[in-house]
């Protein structure tokens, strides 16, 4: 076992933190630059634009590294959003606490203050929650209101849509790539700079400094990030007309006239209270606005029924159909999938017959069993006589489960798992289609729709278990064009009453298909959870504003006699105030570059000046918090004094969620906490010799 | 092709507690548990340096239940403490740092081992009468009839652990829970022998600590239920609904572990006719009007299906660690064999219901009458909820402890300076017929009770982490931290408030001295006295028996690793 004393220099923890998180600094607010990892042993990369994608793209191996992606995926896994914000205050609270450290407060002062202070803040910010039925009225009320959100029909329309998203989105769609980040990096200082030649050379020419951001694999050496922030903002205008990082085709802007149209024949609902939030909580996203309204259109129609008015998360499946640009993006009832052409051929031979449906829960293979079937290893085969040629075991199965699908007249099989090739070969043959890799809620919804009963072996097979009345087409766009991309094509398996939606989401750029399915998923996750905690806070730095007012009053306020018995101690009146100016640090340094990566500001110097400037009039006010929502409906909080584009905020208000603001916040402090008051790293396990003969052995001890 | 190498002699090491490596792993392995005792006690960061998950935790068991010891002398010790841990789950920390206390203390003297164990069994002796006697000034009787002793025994344990990352109001609510789930284990009706039943723990991990809750029964976690659809459940006669509980794998597998091989004929399937037999087993538990059937392997998916078919319900893969609760909350005998059914191993439940939290979905076995209840434990990251699982478990083992011996020792370092000021007193009255009955002169007893108490004192002060000074006052001999960074001043009952147990405070003048100071400890004038204890005072409070037997094993160890002349390792 080797035992390593973290806190030996300046806690060394909390600076692998600090490092870790400044690469994820551009992730935060609306205006997100892309990134390219790059794997330095296979040259492959990936085009990323969230903060989730880069911790998991990045070698973390170290402890902290590790704890930080578990808060990450906890986040991710239980919201699908802030996990920026979440990265971001790491890095701001580890660096905030160091220099506490430096000022000899204690620990458990530390500990104790923060977590006080931010238990504080969040009863302080409920005064600014929007309940969701007083939404509509508070976000609809705008000036200028789009006018694509009154359309009764479902029909969005671009050019309406433009008017008011596009001073907004001038940014988002061009991929801003200023920072590359060779992943597997040995910490080659000549490599870094090849990469930084090689890849962001174009934005060079611009006169931006890329940032080149080494993954932190091994410790000495802490990710360095230069000043990529202030890039962003200014380059972002000027690449709208760069050949490498504009792409006409996938700009809703530049290209298409033509009217978008989903397969949106469902209920025409006056959705524009949902569509108002959806707006609000997209954050300028505007291809994943579209499908949640469609999505709610749906829903709401059948909620109208159950009386439930939540966005059902667990019947909702994507699809990315690569080669059509994005907005052909829309959301059809059923599953819609990639099937080959020789399915294809299948499901045109079925025309408009209603099928019979069976569902594997299995794979569909001779040699799969169920979890938990273990093949007793003694038992051997006694062959009595040669078997004729050509008649070997797996023709007798093959044979034998294309009979049972025939004798009960299946016509399309859905299998959870993998489906043999050979087995898939003769089915298309006799006109039967299969599709493997079938998520479980496609299961349920087709069960719950058919009546079918998922079996994991043919062999089970009676008459109950087969569904009727499923129905399969390929799948064609809102304006009919014939999808034919090659390889394989989008077909729609659907049946009657089925609860199922799949939000088709086309990609004219590969890379990009990874991005427009998170943002999909973090949409729909921000209306579902707006929905189910019923109220929203007012975005675009509101609550931290009021946060960092109510914190900075905390530490000014003299320390109250509430405990008769505690002794007063100035040092520790002091060390409280040093504790919550640190925590209202993190804030501070959220909102400047929340502000400069939306060009509010153009330094972090400005922004701070700015955040000043709403700090004291708030103060000023009297009621901090009547301050922040009266500049919340006149059209924002944090707006620029200069106001660069004007007319653009009335237009928008941005929300944000309750809960999942308020839990990135306390995951954040929590490990800044937890690694905080670590002192020591044992490594256990066979790699002592390995620590012993690597040069870092001296910072080891050995039990 | 098997290669032959000579055996190598044993290796021999005679005086092991002299060598320099040893002193060296001790002081270190010392140091590492010093440094994560009590509430303000650093985490260690556990993990393989390879990628591998994180532990963070102070937790005595989880630190050297991962540690990978080489050095003999301290694997007899954290042998002990694990021991130890697995009877009482408490005070392992106190016990380690002791028993390094004592191996230090009493090595240096200059007195045969031999000697040093007599005299030391007697002082421990002396302490545990103290404890057990109604005038130990260091104890307090738990009342069950209130909560407040209660609460404050919980949450010294919930406090205890930082890596559990619980703020005030999470703290609040847990101890309910952990209070709620211990009432609901101890047995409504009394007869000759009471046994109390289980809370068992469900993780949900990533969700708000507040969001915790207990349920008593049982949750079984089903992620193939289907919500939405209320849950048709066949009941007997008597409205009950029987249950079948199997610990035999039901996959249909040919479970024969044995060696040598079957010969099968081509054409004959083995598992055609093992399904065949998991079938009449499925039918005779529908011609016995089974409502639900639980299984603690796999059961076949034909065999689900066809129980589904006749409207029986069907769960498997409950795990080893539900058989248990599961006997006791049904009152069936687990089936352990499908060859047999006897009516008489079935059980029974009241209700079946399906309960959701977060994204998992769990049937609710809710009986009768049981002790048995489920604990849904949420915590926001993987590390904090396996810390705050190890402090739930041990808060629920120190109340049932502590109902078997309804007492409860100050906690805050306050039992361990008054035990030694206690021991410092009686030391020095002692009869010279002792010293006698012991074989030693009366210096040596004075040197190893001395070593003894500064042992006990340096546990104390094990719970300073960040430069507070330790006090010690000479009336009660409780301990006293005076916060870093405290400005100077003439009198120290002007920088102390409260003693850390909470049960005094500065009113009285207590002639507080530094605890191990340059000069060594004063020796009361009288026995320490015992204080009026006013529960609404107390802040923390520590197991009764976990702490007396944390402190026999450890001065046991101690004595038997002080006693340790060779170690003889196997080389080969």
């Amino acid at each position: 076992m080797a035992f390593r004393d973290v806190n030996a220099r300046r806690h060394i923890g909390l600076q692998q933190l600090s490092a870790l998180a400044s690469t994820g600094r551009t992730f935060l607010g609306p205006m997100k630059s892309h990134k390219f990892i790059v794997d330095e042993i296979t040259n492959q990369s990936t085009l990323i634009c969230s903060a989730v994608r880069l911790i998991e793209s990045l070698d973390l191996t170290s402890a902290v590294g590790q704890l930080l992606n578990e808060t990450i995926q906890a986040q991710n896994k239980e919201f699908k959003t802030g996990m920026s914000s979440l990265l971001f205050l790491v890095g701001a609270w580890s660096n905030a606490v160091v220099e506490c450290l430096q000022q000899n407060v204690p620990v458990p002062a530390i500990v104790s203050v923060m977590s006080e202070g931010l238990n504080s803040c969040c009863e302080r910010v409920q005064c600014l929650q929007i309940p969701i039925h007083d939404v509509k009225k508070e976000l609809c009320s705008s000036r200028v209101r789009p006018k694509a959100f009154e359309s009764k029909t479902g029909q969005v329309e671009r050019h309406d849509l433009k008017n008011s998203w596009n001073l907004l989105c001038f940014q988002t769609d061009i991929s801003a790539t200023e920072e590359v980040i060779p992943i597997n990096s040995c910490s080659h200082q000549g490599h870094d700079c090849n990469f930084n030649k090689f890849l962001v050379s174009p934005l060079a020419g611009f006169g931006s400094v890329a940032s080149v951001v080494k993954a932190v694999g091994d410790k000495s050496s802490p990710a360095l990030s230069g000043s990529g922030v202030t890039a962003a903002s200014c380059i972002a205008q000027k690449l709208t007309h760069s050949r490498h990082f504009s792409t006409l085709g996938k700009s809703p802007f530049a290209s298409q006239q033509g009217n978008f149209q989903g397969h949106l024949s469902g209920p025409a609902a006056d959705l524009c209270g949902l569509g108002c939030l959806a707006v609000a909580l997209s954050h300028g996203n505007q291809t994943s606005v579209k499908l949640l309204q469609s999505i709610a259109a749906y829903q709401q129609g059948r909620a109208e029924c159950s009386g439930s008015s939540q966005v059902n998360i667990a019947e909702i499946v994507t699809c990315c159909v690569l080669g059509l640009p994005e907005s052909y993006s829309c959301v059809s009832p059923g599953f819609v999938t990639l099937v080959s052409p020789e399915q294809a051929t299948v499901i045109k031979h079925f025309a408009d017959k209603p099928l019979r449906i069976l569902l594997v829960d299995g794979d569909l293979t001779e040699e799969y069993r169920h979890l938990g079937f273990n093949r007793p290893p003694n038992v051997r085969t006694i062959l009595e006589r040669p078997t004729p040629q050509g008649g070997g075991a797996g023709d007798v199965w093959l044979s034998r489960m294309s009979d049972v699908l025939m004798s009960f007249e299946v016509n399309l099989v859905l299998v959870k798992g993998n489906v043999c090739k050979n087995f898939m070969e003769r089915c298309i043959a006799s006109r039967i289609l299969v599709i493997g890799c079938v998520a479980r809620s496609v299961l349920c919804a087709f069960g719950s729709a058919t009546g079918a009963q998922a079996v994991t072996y043919l062999s089970q097979l009676s008459t109950v278990c087969v569904g009727n009345g499923a129905w399969a087409e390929l799948w064609h766009t809102g304006d009919g064009r014939a999808v034919d991309l090659g390889e394989l094509l989008p077909a729609r398996i659907s049946a009657g009453g089925i609860t199922l939606l799949t939000a088709v989401l086309t990609a004219a750029l590969p890379s990009k298909a990874q991005l427009l399915e998170d943002h999909f998923w973090t949409l729909l996750y921000r209306l579902h959870h707006a929905l189910k905690d019923g109220k929203v806070f007012p975005g675009g730095g509101a609550v931290e504003l009021l946060c960092l007012s109510h914190i900075q009053a905390l530490a000014e306020q003299p320390e109250r006699p509430g405990n008769a018995k505690e002794l007063p101690s100035p040092w520790l009146a002091e060390c409280k105030s040093i504790v919550l100016q640190a925590l209202a640090s993190g804030w501070k340094r959220y909102l400047c570059v929340l502000l400069c990566n939306t060009a509010t500001a153009s330094s972090e110097l400005e922004a701070g000046a700015a955040v000043d400037h709403h700090l004291q009039k708030a103060a000023a006010c009297g009621s901090p918090s009547a301050y922040i929502l009266e500049e919340f409906r006149r059209g924002g909080v944090l707006r620029g004094g200069s106001e660069p584009f004007p007319g653009r905020v009335t237009d928008l208000k941005v929300c944000d969620n309750v809960e999942a603001k308020t839990e990135a916040w306390r995951r954040a402090l929590d490990l800044v906490l937890l690694v905080l008051q670590t002192d020591a790293e044992i490594i256990t396990g066979p790699r002592r010799n390995q620590i012993l003969n690597s040069p870092v052995s001296n910072e080891f001890m050995f039990l | 092709m098997s290669r032959l190498e000579a055996k190598k002699p044993p290796l021999f090491t005679s005086k092991p507690l002299t060598r320099d490596a040893v002193s060296q792993s001790l002081s270190l392995l010392s140091g590492v548990l010093k440094s994560s005792y009590g509430p303000a006690g650093r985490l260690k960061q556990l993990h393989n340096g390879a990628g591998g998950c994180v532990c963070a935790t102070s937790q005595s068991s989880a630190l050297l239940g991962h540690l990978s010891i080489s050095q003999p002398v301290l694997r007899v010790l954290t042998a002990s403490v694990l021991n130890h841990m697995s009877r009482f789950s408490d005070c392992g920390l106190f016990t380690a740092i002791l028993c390094c206390g004592f191996i230090e203390n009493f090595r240096s003297l200059n007195v045969a081992p031999f000697t040093v164990i007599q005299i030391s069994k007697h002082l421990l002796s002396l302490c545990m009468n103290h404890l057990k006697s109604e005038a130990c000034g260091c104890r307090v009787s738990v009342d069950f009839s209130s909560l407040e002793t209660l609460v404050c025994l919980v949450r010294s344990i919930l406090t205890s652990k930082p890596a559990c990352m619980l703020n005030k109001t999470e703290v609040d609510h847990l101890t309910s829970l952990v209070l709620k789930a211990f009432i609901f284990t101890v047995p409504c009706h009394i007869e000759t022998n009471a046994v109390l039943g289980k809370c068992v723990v469900i993780p949900v991990k990533g969700r708000r600590v507040v969001d915790s809750a207990v349920l008593p029964g049982l949750l079984i976690e089903t992620p193939e239920i289907q919500l939405g659809k209320p849950l048709a459940v066949k009941r007997t006669g008597s409205n009950v609904i029987k249950i079948a509980l199997f610990s035999v794998s039901m996959s249909g597998d040919s479970s024969n572990p044995e060696e040598g091989t079957i010969a099968v004929h081509h054409g004959v399937s083995l598992e055609a006719s093992e399904l065949n037999q998991l079938l009449n087993v499925g039918q005779q538990l529908v011609k016995h009007e089974v409502g639900l059937v639980l299984c603690q392997k796999v059961m076949h998916p034909s065999l689900k299906q066809y129980l589904k078919e006749n409207g029986v319900m069907a769960v498997d893969r409950a795990g080893l660690s539900l058989m248990e609760p599961l006997r006791r909350v049904t009152g069936s005998q687990p089936i352990a064999s499908i060859h047999s059914l006897s009516p008489g191993c079935y059980g029974s439940l009241k209700d079946l219901c399906i309960e959701s939290f977060a994204s998992k979905h769990f049937l609710h076995l809710i009986p009768e009458d049981t002790v048995i209840c489920s604990l849904i434990l949420c915590n926001r990251s993987e590390t904090a909820w396996d810390e705050l699982k190890r402090v739930c478990e041990t808060a629920e083992h120190v109340l049932q402890l502590t109902v078997k011996e309804p007492l409860a020792l100050l906690g805050g370092g306050c039992t361990e300076t008054h035990l030694a000021s206690y021991i410092r007193h009686k030391s020095s009255s002692l009869p010279a017929s002792t010293f006698k009955d012991l074989g030693c002169s009366q210096t040596q007893y004075q040197l190893v009770a001395d070593g003894f108490c500064r042992s006990l004192e340096t546990v104390a002060r094990s719970l300073s982490h960040d430069g507070e000074e330790v006090l010690t006052d000479v009336v009660y001999g409780h301990c006293w931290f005076v916060p870093s960074g405290s400005p100077c001043a003439s009198r120290w009952s002007d920088l102390v408030s409260k003693c850390s147990c909470g049960v005094n405070d500065n009113t009285e003048d207590l002639s507080w001295s530094f605890l191990q100071g340059q000069s060594s400890s004063p020796i009361l004038q009288g026995c320490p006295k015992e204080p009026s204890v006013k529960v609404a005072d107390l802040r923390t409070l520590d197991c009764f028996a976990a702490k007396c037997s944390g402190l026999q094993v450890a001065l046991e160890t101690a004595n038997l690793i002080l006693d340790l002349s060779y170690i003889i390792e196997d080389q080969n």
